[in-house]
C-alpha cells in the first residue's frame, strides 16, 4: 500500500478511532515507529480532537499542520472509511491509505471489546424487539426469527453467538409484550438501507 | 461530532400491527399434486430426499431418482445445503419430473432475494412443479463457501406470504401476471429448536403465511416431537416427520456438531459404535449401517404413533439406497398410487 512513498503524515482522533484502539494517540505512536523501522519518513501525527469525520476540525488541524502537509507523499488513515475519504476530499491531490478496516456499529462494554449492535437499515424497529436489534444481530438478519438452528440460546453459526431472538423472546416476555412476536413481521423495505445516502437536516 | 448519521423517525404512539393479511385462501387455489391428495386423504405419507449433484451431470438426478420413486409419494430437492453449490433445485426438479416422479422443490431465503423468488416461482410453475418448500437456509459459515454473501432479502415465513400473493395473479409491485403460479406451499419446523414457545407460532405464521404441509428437521428425540406436536396440534396442519438414516457414529458426531438444529443422543452414538466393534472393513461397514437402519426403523415406528403426524420425510443424504429398504422394512410399501 505505501510502496514508494517515503514521507507519510499519520491522521487519527480521540473519537472512533481512539476507542477503538486504531487511532488514539498510542496506536499513532507505535504506527510511527513500524514505519520508521521500515525505512519510511513519518513527518507528523496529526490528532483531531473528536473525528475525523467532522470537516471543521480536520481543516483546522491541516491548517495547523500545513508545513508537513504540503511536504508529505502520502497520507496514513488509523480511523474509518469515512476519515480516509474525508482526507482524500479536502487533499485530493495527495493519496490517503486506509490503515484499518471498518467492521461495524458497535457496543464497547469494556475496552478492547466491540460487539455489533446496528446495521445502519434506515427503519429502526427496536421498538418492537423490546431494544435488541435482530437485523443486527441474528447472524441471518432475519424478522420473524428463530430460525431452526438456534439451540440452548445459541445461534447455529458458532457456539459464542448468542442467538438475537432468543434474547429478544426473553425481554418480551419480561415486558409481558410477548404478543409482538405473534403476527408476520412484514417484508422489509431494504431501500431504505441502501447508499449512497445523504442527509440534510433542515436547519430550526 | 461523529459521522454515525441517524435522522428522527416518526414516533409511533400506538401500536403498530402488520397490515399483511396474511391468511389467505389459498388452499382452494392450490394444485392437486399427490402431496396433497395424499396428506389430505389421512393416508400416511412418505417424501424422500434427493441430493443434486455437485455439478452438470442431470443423469445423476434421474438416477438417484428412480432409486427411490417408487417408495415416496414426492421427492424433495434440497436447495444448496449449508451453502455448498449443487445443481439448481429448479433445474433437478424438472428431472424429478422427467423421471416419473413428482418433485418438491425447496428453496432457501439465504441466496436470493424477493426478484429472484418471484422470477424462479414462475421458471418453477411453468416447468410443471407444484410443491414448493420454503427454508430459512443454513448459514454460509458451515459449508464451503463461507465468504459468501448472504442475502436474506426475505426470511422463509416472508417467502411463503410473497408465493402465496402471487398465487392471487399479481406480483409484489401489484403488476398483472401473465400466467398465475399455483402451488402446494410447504416450510419446515424443527422441534429441536428453541424457544419452543416462539417456534410453535412461527409454524402458526407459516400456515398463515400460506404452508399447507410441513417437513421437520431429522428427529431423533421422539419424546421432544411428541410435546411440540402437542403444541402446534390445535393449529390443523399436516407434518411430515424427518428422518436421517445414520451411516455410522463418525456421520452422527458431525451432524451434532455441523448441521443446524440437530441433536443426536450419546446412546444412538454408542450403539452405532459398538455395532462395529471388533469388525474391520466391508464387514464393519455393514454392521454400521445395519445399526443405523434399525435406529432410524425404531423412530419411524415411534414417530407413527405420535398424534398429528401425517407421515414420514426421509433424508438420505447421499445414501438414497437407504429409502427402499426403511420403507418396505416400516410396512409403508407398496406406496398408494
Amino acid at each position: 500500500m505505501l510502496e514508494g512513498y517515503e514521507k507519510i503524515v499519520l491522521f487519527g482522533d480521540s473519537g472512533c478511532a481512539q476507542m477503538c484502539d486504531v487511532g488514539g494517540i498510542l496506536q499513532l505512536e507505535d504506527m510511527e515507529d513500524f514505519l520508521r523501522q521500515h525505512n519510511k519518513q513519518v513527518l507528523g501525527k496529526i490528532f483531531v480532537q473528536g473525528g475525523i469525520c467532522d470537516v471543521n476540525a480536520v481543516k483546522q488541524e491541516m491548517e495547523n499542520n500545513r508545513a508537513i502537509l504540503d511536504e508529505a507523499e502520502a497520507f496514513l488513515i488509523q480511523a474509518c472509511g469515512v476519515a480516509t475519504q474525508n482526507v482524500t476530499e479536502l487533499i485530493p491531490e495527495k493519496e490517503s491509505f486506509p490503515a484499518t478496516d471498518s467492521k461495524f456499529l458497535g457496543t464497547m462494554p469494556q475496552r478492547f471489546v466491540h460487539q455489533e449492535r446496528c446495521i445502519m437499515c434506515g427503519e429502526c424497529i427496536l421498538d418492537l424487539t423490546g431494544g435488541i436489534c435482530p437485523l443486527a444481530r441474528c447472524a441471518k438478519g432475519i424478522l420473524n426469527g428463530p430460525c431452526g438452528g438456534s439451540m440452548n440460546g445459541k445461534c447455529e453459526r458458532d457456539p459464542e453467538t448468542d442467538c438475537a431472538w432468543q434474547l429478544i423472546y426473553d425481554r418480551l416476555k419480561k415486558l409481558g409484550k410477548l404478543d409482538k412476536l405473534k403476527s408476520i413481521w412484514e417484508i422489509k423495505d431494504w431501500s431504505l438501507s441502501q447508499g449512497p445516502h445523504s442527509v440534510v437536516h433542515e436547519e430550526a | 461530532m461523529y459521522s454515525c448519521i441517524a435522522q428522527p423517525k416518526e414516533i409511533c404512539v400506538s401500536l403498530q400491527t402488520g397490515s399483511f393479511d396474511a391468511r389467505l385462501k389459498n388452499s382452494v387455489q392450490s394444485p392437486e399434486t399427490k402431496l396433497r391428495r395424499m396428506l389430505r386423504s389421512g393416508k400416511f405419507t412418505v417424501t424422500g430426499e434427493v441430493g443434486p449433484p455437485h455439478g452438470a451431470d442431470d443423469d445423476l438426478v434421474r438416477e438417484r431418482t428412480r432409486l427411490v420413486k417408487d417408495y415416496c409419494d414426492a421427492i424433495n430437492i434440497t436447495d444448496n445445503v449449508r451453502g455448498i453449490p449443487t445443481m439448481s433445485s429448479m433445474a433437478c426438479a424438472h428431472f424429478v419430473i422427467q423421471a416419473g416422479a413428482e418433485p418438491v422443490m425447496q428453496m432457501s431465503s439465504r441466496d436470493r432475494n424477493r426478484i429472484l423468488f418471484e422470477s424462479e416461482l414462475y421458471g418453477a410453475y411453468a416447468l410443471g412443479i407444484r410443491n414448493i418448500l420454503f427454508v430459512t437456509g443454513d448459514h454460509t459459515l458451515l459449508g464451503s463457501h463461507p465468504q459468501a454473501k448472504m442475502v436474506y432479502d426475505l426470511d422463509s415465513i416472508q417467502a411463503l406470504q410473497l408465493a402465496s400473493h402471487l398465487m392471487s395473479g399479481k406480483d409484489l409491485a401489484g403488476e398483472k401476471l401473465e400466467g398465475i403460479p399455483l402451488f402446494h406451499l410447504g416450510a419446515t419446523f424443527n422441534p429441536n429448536a428453541d424457544p419452543l414457545e416462539l417456534q410453535v407460532w412461527r409454524v402458526e405464521k407459516k400456515r398463515d403465511a400460506g404452508a399447507q404441509f410441513f417437513q421437520t428437521q431429522a428427529i431423533y428425540d421422539t419424546a421432544r416431537l411428541e410435546e411440540y406436536m402437542e403444541q402446534i396440534e390445535p393449529l390443523g396442519v399436516k407434518v411430515l416427520a424427518g428422518v436421517i438414516p445414520l451411516k455410522g457414529p463418525k456421520m452422527a458426531r458431525f451432524m451434532n456438531e455441523r448441521i443446524p438444529g440437530i441433536r443426536i443422543s450419546d446412546e444412538i452414538v454408542n450403539r452405532l459404535e459398538s455395532a462395529g466393534a471388533g469388525m474391520k472393513g466391508e464387514e464393519k461397514k455393514e454392521a454400521v449401517r445395519a445399526e443405523g437402519i434399525a435406529v432410524a426403523l425404531e423412530t419411524i415406528n415411534r414417530v407413527k404413533m405420535i398424534r398429528g403426524i401425517n407421515g414420514i420425510h426421509i433424508m438420505a443424504i447421499g445414501w438414497e439406497e437407504s429409502i427402499p429398504e426403511l420403507v418396505k422394512a416400516s410396512g409403508l410399501y407398496p406406496r398408494p398410487k
